[in-house]
């Protein structure tokens, strides 16, 4: 699947070439520190200073490379389909190998770093349980009440939450029972076929 | 009790107070768990309120044969945390978002039926987990299932 390099996009990985080789290197750097920690406008004029190349520059030669490693990543294209995608810039065979290289270098931390904007229901993170019985209450003496009291832990967006809940002996059998079956549906044939045919 | 025919005749004011103080009389001795001693104690109560023996017969021959249902009733009264009364799951294998192509997941969305005393029903809580998550989940029921069991035998 080839990547489509739109004009604008082309101008600002224009100034790839004439920065030469080393810049390359640093205006890679500069792109996935920018996709692990946002914008940085500061090393971007510090990199501009020492390679000799104005500020805007820099930074659109750092933006058109974030998107082309993001888009390549995101669609986790081949080796080929990426040479031949950065093939209509028009640059040296030496800096397509670079490009190539900083691609198949990073595309994992990209990938899972995409990952995480996803959107996303609570998850589970862990279970604590704890046998109660009750023995008395205000309005019956005298009884035998056995309960699994639990705190449920989920993470939604970065924020813990701990719910309480309580099940009976007979809902806690039935809950392991239903669970048990949904953990058994993934080693069915129809999900294995599923599987292997979607890769 | 008012619109029963065969109490027509009597006066509402009394018919009320009889109502209240027989409710409060059973309420109480089920609240204490009157067992065969205990009726006995209800038989004595009733026979220093001058009641003859025939009524006092009656009287707990009935409460004899709603003991257990009043039993039940009077224990499911009263506050505890939300109740998980089912469970619903869902499979499904990830194969693309908008930000990420050729994701190829499993994963499982298990949703928990929950039961509050107070107010009837409860929001669900619905969680995603991947299987591994969900195997510890079912890990740790299965422990405290275990427990139970090894604590009815002791």
């Amino acid at each position: 699947m080839l990547l489509v390099l739109s004009a604008e996009h082309r101008a600002h990985l224009g100034c790839l070439p004439r920065a030469g080789g080393a810049a390359v290197g640093e205006l890679g750097r500069l792109a996935l520190e920018q996709l692990r920690r946002g914008a940085a406008p500061r090393a971007c004029e510090a990199a501009a200073r020492k390679l000799n190349i104005g500020v805007d520059t820099i930074q659109h030669g750092v933006e058109g490379l974030t998107y082309l490693l993001t888009e390549s990543s995101k669609l986790m294209i081949s080796d080929t389909d990426f040479q031949d995608s950065i093939h209509v810039l028009g640059f040296s065979d030496e800096l397509n190998k670079s490009l190539l290289q900083l691609y198949l270098d990073n595309r994992k931390e990209i990938r899972s770093i995409l990952g995480e904007l996803a959107p996303r229901l609570p998850s589970y993170h862990s279970l604590e349980w704890r046998l109660d019985v009750q023995l008395a209450s205000r309005s019956l003496r005298q009884q035998i009440k056995p309960a699994v009291t639990m705190k449920l832990h989920l993470n939604q967006n970065e924020d813990q939450t701990a719910q309480v809940l309580q099940t009976d002996p007979a809902t806690l059998l039935h809950l392991i029972q239903q669970l048990e079956q949904a953990l058994g549906e993934m080693k069915t044939n129809h999900c294995r076929r599923i599987v292997r045919n979607m890769k | 009790i008012l619109d029963d025919p065969d109490l027509k005749d009597i006066d509402p004011t009394v018919l009320k107070h009889c109502h209240a103080a027989a409710a409060t009389c059973i309420l109480e001795a089920g609240k204490q768990q009157a067992d065969i001693s205990a009726i006995r104690h209800l038989y004595t109560c009733l026979e220093d309120c001058k009641l003859d023996k025939e009524r006092i017969e009656q009287f707990c021959t009935e409460y004899q044969k709603n003991k257990d249902s009043l039993e039940i009733l009077l224990g499911s009264i009263g506050r505890s945390p939300l109740h998980i009364t089912d469970v619903s799951w869902r499979l499904e294998y990830q194969i693309k978002n908008n930000q990420l192509h050729k994701t190829y997941q499993p994963s499982y969305l298990v949703t928990l039926n929950i039961e509050n005393s107070d107010s009837g029903s409860h929001p669900d809580v619905s969680f995603s987990c991947t299987m591994e998550q969900l195997q510890d989940l079912v890990g740790k029921l299965k422990d405290a299932a275990k427990s139970l069991e090894r604590a009815t035998q002791m």
